[in-house]
């Protein structure tokens, strides 16, 4: 008897260990924390047609010793600004990115913000390769931070069809001055109706355009608020008064109306980044009848026919696999003149490398643009564009300044105008 | 071989059928178990599964809600801001006057706008002139003129004082799923429309409201009051028309039900709803039952844990009861073999306590069965003896009388030496009668006896019987009973010569195969083969001339002494004579018995 109930002891003992074994056994996966491991590198961009597309052929050209993955993730851009404004000012840098790509004229404020949350990555390239007027806005105390991909570079688009009509030829649009610019504007109005370009009132890029030729911004290299003593400033508002008043602007209140603008043939010129090309190009039935002159200029001293509007560059942030992520980057947008010979071809996007200039798919002829070598133009443009410290606060500063050209336009005093937007702007940023 | 399985069957028939009920009732019952706890899990599950989803569902509500009443807010506030409604109208003569208007138009969307912008809503204001003002071109690049004559705005156009909530996957919104909250701008006191806004939010975006609540089983769709599937985490079906989903959803909101089981795009669900009277739209959530459950209830492991249990149960019982019945049986085979063959042959005594103590008791019994059986046996052996031994001491007093008169009938006619011969011969006659029955005599005393007798028998009958004595030599010293052969002779004495007056006896003693054989023939009258069979030799029931013992006697008393190779045997002819052989077993003379 005694022996029958040791035995049954030892078999629910046996029992109750295998039940526990079989309860335990299914929870042994471990937490996996994400982040870059191994030879794994993450990039954030936003435009799939683009930037991503571009560090995709990055990443197929990419030819280091070392074996990189790169996990490209898409964001919308103001969620980008959004996430590192987050993850930076939190400290943590959980789940950020090794490269992101940032817009030039909001790079400082990011440099500036969270000087350690940047990894100097100027040893990995020759910086003098890239056009100059990038280096500033990805610069801080004379680190190099920012990889400079893409120009925004300006040129004059403009319908020959229309100036010809008016009587203007290709050298009479070619290196002028805005005033110049306004004059012709007034002219093929009036000889063919057409309005002369066209403008969102909200969208102060044009200001932009106009300062940069003339090496100034809202901000000086101190990056103290310069409005009133801002003669550039001074001469692109009254520039853009009198745009407004020669009533040749075909005004539009968003993007697809900028577009229809020209796609439908209702303006003659569009002063604008390089990147205004493919969506000129995609009204087929205007084939042959663009041009590209050289950026207007402003009456000024040291002023040239050349300016910016928008272009970005690669930041490598200081976690785990920088040295990985520089090196990627070097190799690819910082010294492969092959690869942007197939940017510019594969995905139209033009860099600021300048040895890539001398390439021959730079040289290419556009037919749309009526055989025009617009690649090289631009690149040629792009060397002369000054160098501005774009500053932290262009965008605040513009806001303020929008509101009161209003009182411009509708007869307050320049004086005025300055004086009142850069005490607003200084209780606002200082 | 068959014979073989059966007879292990009936061997082990106890342990089969005690096994069998306990295995099947072990399972029976683990089983039932089992389902049950399943079941109990799985409802309790369920229950709570419907009381947290119904709560999530309840603040999913309020993120539409809320959503809706930004919304609402934001339409109020475009419908009443001044200037916006006084940009709109106004006519423009030239570019400065227009700018001022799209800027000022801009800055006070601008203010409105940043109340629904955290939801990754859309501000969209469109004039009569399809001038459009998007907040957020990125969000919905559309163009004015297409909006204009979508029906959209043609719907807008017709319900002019509602809020209307629209689905569009078509080129309007470059076949982004959104939904569009439009509104036409009218003067209040006439009537009169002077722009649009719409309030757009992608799908994605709406489905950012609900989806950290969704898992895989667990979905939450977003219909319209057309049936329309406006928003899921049921990517594919989105647009599509579910009128039957609807229906549901609405007999779930106006019965007050806490749940149905629905079957919905050929599967069976769990289905919970809720009303947005803001948006006169239904959030549905259809849970997936099996899908959850997996998840969370593993069935696996409970069957799992409840075979092993079983298997060990039965693994125990088995032990248990092959130890309790295989003794049982052992002892069931070896009292069923007793019985046919060995009697006397004790049961071994082992296997378990029950066994044990059945297979002693048993024992006990036997052995007591076996003493009592003894006694018994010995009893009527005693009484056998004593019954013969009396029989013995009862020398016939006739026999007495007779012979005594006889003899004073020879001293009164004077034949005194007739007389002193019987009387002799009755004395030793008497002497020899006189003491143990079981007593052994040589033949040669017997036969003396016998002489005796036959001398008594002829003085008193005279001699017209002649009695022959043919007796081998070797005979003489061997031993035999008292008083087997006188029977037979007095028998045929007095029997055997009814109708013959004249005849001999016969009495043949010799050694053969082992044995001592007597043979007393008779040429008397004979009897019957049937009386012999019936086994009425002698004289039944009359008394025996000499002693108590009678012929029937002998055969018995032969049998109870040296076995059944010995004893007598009959032949009789009739008017020829009989022939009685009696075999004895060889007792040789012992020296100092004499």
């Amino acid at each position: 008897m005694k022996r029958i109930s040791k035995k049954l002891l030892f078999f629910l003992f046996l029992a109750l260990i295998l039940t526990l074994a079989a309860c335990s056994g299914g929870n042994e996966s471990g937490s996996d924390e994400g982040g870059s491991d191994g030879n794994t590198i993450t990039a954030w961009a936003w435009d799939p047609n683009f930037n991503i597309a571009a560090l995709e052929l990055a990443k197929e050209k990419y030819s280091g010793e070392e074996g990189i993955e790169l996990d490209i993730i898409e964001n919308a851009q103001d969620d980008i600004v959004q996430k590192l404004n987050t993850g930076l000012s939190s400290g943590t840098m959980k789940g950020m990115p090794n490269i992101v790509l940032i817009e030039d004229q909001r790079a400082q404020s990011f440099l500036q913000s969270y000087p350690d949350a940047f990894y100097p990555i100027g040893d990995y390239f020759n910086k003098e390769d890239f056009a100059s007027y990038k280096l500033p806005p990805t610069s801080l105390d004379g680190k190099q931070y920012g990889l400079p991909f893409d120009t925004g570079v300006t040129g004059l688009f403009y319908r020959t069809d229309y100036l010809e009509e008016a009587g203007f030829t290709k050298e009479d649009l070619t290196n002028i001055t805005w005033k110049q610019y306004i004059e012709i504007g007034k002219t093929v109005k009036e000889k063919t109706g057409h309005n002369f370009l066209s403008l969102d009132p909200n969208d102060l890029g044009i200001l932009r355009v106009m300062m940069q030729s003339a090496g100034a911004w809202y901000t000086d290299e101190e990056g103290n608020i310069n409005l009133v003593d801002n003669e550039p400033l001074r001469l692109a508002l009254e520039n853009y008064k009198a745009i407004m008043e020669a009533d040749m602007v075909k005004l539009n209140s968003d993007w697809s109306q900028y577009i229809a603008a020209f796609n439908s043939g209702d303006v003659a010129t569009v002063p604008a980044g390089n990147w205004i090309a493919p969506s000129i190009e995609a009204e087929e039935s205007q084939a042959g009848k663009w041009a590209v002159a050289p950026t207007p200029r402003l009456d000024i001293e040291g002023t040239v026919n050349a300016s910016n509007q928008g272009g970005s560059s690669f930041y490598v942030l200081n976690i785990d696999g920088k040295e990985k992520a520089a090196e990627f980057l070097a190799n690819t947008f910082g010294s492969n003149v092959e690869f942007y010979d197939e940017l510019v071809t594969e995905v139209g996007a033009l860099g600021t490398y300048t040895p890539a200039a001398e390439s021959e798919a730079y040289q290419v002829e556009n037919e749309f643009f009526g055989g025009q070598q617009l690649i090289s133009d631009f690149s040629k443009w792009m060397e002369e564009i000054p160098q501005v410290d774009y500053g932290m606060n262009t965008y605040g500063i513009e806001d303020i300044l929008a509101a009161e050209i209003q009182n411009y336009l509708n007869g307050k005093s320049l004086e005025d105008v300055l004086a009142d937007a850069q005490s607003q702007a200084e209780a606002q940023f200082k | 071989m068959m014979k073989k399985i059966v007879h292990i069957i009936q061997d082990n028939n106890l342990f089969i059928k005690i096994f069998l009920v306990m295995v099947i009732s072990i399972i029976a019952v683990s089983i039932f178990i089992t389902i049950s706890s399943i079941r109990m899990s799985s409802n309790l599950f369920m229950e709570t599964f419907s009381i947290t989803n119904t709560k999530v569902l309840t603040q999913i509500k309020d993120r539409f809600n809320t959503f809706s009443y930004s919304v609402v807010s934001t339409s109020i506030k475009v419908d009443e801001n001044g200037t916006i409604k006084r940009r709109l109208q106004e006519e423009t003569s030239n570019d400065i006057e227009k700018s001022r208007s799209y800027y000022q138009i801009k800055t006070q969307m601008e203010r409105i706008f940043a109340e629904i912008d955290p939801n990754e809503a859309n501000l969209i204001i469109m004039s009569l002139d399809n001038e459009i003002f998007n907040m957020n071109y990125f969000n919905w690049p559309v163009k004015g003129t297409e909006l204009r004559n979508h029906p959209i705005t043609k719907q807008t156009e017709a319900r002019t004082n509602e809020i209307i909530y629209q689905f569009d996957q078509s080129n309007l919104t470059n076949n982004i799923p959104m939904v569009i909250v439009s509104k036409a701008l009218t003067e209040h006191s006439t009537g009169k429309i002077y722009g649009y806004q719409y309030v757009s939010i992608r799908e994605k975006d709406l489905r950012s409201f609900y989806e950290g609540y969704t898992s895989e089983g667990n979905n939450v769709l977003l219909i319209n009051s057309s049936g329309q599937i406006i928003s899921s985490n049921f990517h594919q079906k989105i647009g599509e028309k579910e009128p039957k989903l609807l229906q549901t959803a609405k007999n779930i909101e106006n019965q007050g039900i806490e749940y149905l089981n629905v079957n919905i795009f050929n599967e069976d669900y769990l289905m919970l709803a809720e009303y947005l009277p803001t948006l006169d739209m239904y959030i549905v959530n259809l849970v997936d039952k099996d899908k959850v459950q997996s998840n969370l209830v593993d069935t696996n492991e409970i069957i799992l844990i409840s075979t092993l249990i079983v298997l060990i149960a039965v693994f125990i019982v088995f032990l248990i009861l092959r130890k309790m019945t295989v003794s049982i049986s052992k002892l069931v085979n070896q009292i069923s073999d007793m019985a046919r063959y060995q009697f006397t042959k004790p049961l071994e005594e082992t296997g378990g306590y029950e066994a044990k103590k059945i297979a002693n008791s048993f024992n006990y019994m036997l052995n007591e069965l076996h003493d009592y059986v003894e006694i018994l046996l010995r009893t009527q052996e005693k009484q056998r003896k004593a019954e013969l031994e009396a029989l013995q001491h009862q020398i016939n007093p006739h026999f007495i009388y007779n012979t005594l008169a006889s003899i004073k009938f020879m001293i009164k006619q004077g034949k005194k030496e007739t007389a002193f011969n019987t009387i002799d011969a009755f004395i030793s006659l008497i002497q020899n009668a006189l003491g143990d029955v079981d007593e052994l005599i040589t033949v040669e005393q017997e036969l003396g006896n016998l002489k005796n007798y036959v001398l008594i028998n002829h003085a008193r009958y005279g001699d017209r019987i002649k009695v022959n004595y043919l007796v081998s030599p070797d005979c003489l010293h061997l031993q035999l009973p008292k008083l087997v052969i006188q029977p037979f002779i007095e028998n045929a004495f007095f029997h055997a010569f009814t109708k013959k007056k004249h005849g001999y006896i016969q009495i043949l003693m010799a050694q053969r195969e082992n044995s001592l054989v007597c043979e007393i023939v008779d040429n008397g009258d004979g009897i019957n083969e049937e009386k012999i069979d019936r086994k009425a030799i002698g004289m039944k029931g009359k008394r025996q001339l000499f002693s108590g013992i009678g012929v029937r006697n002998v055969h018995e008393r032969i049998q109870l002494l040296y076995g059944k190779n010995y004893g007598v045997n009959i032949t009789s002819e009739l008017n020829k004579g009989t022939k009685v052989v009696i075999t004895l077993p060889i007792i040789e003379e012992l020296e100092n018995q004499k």
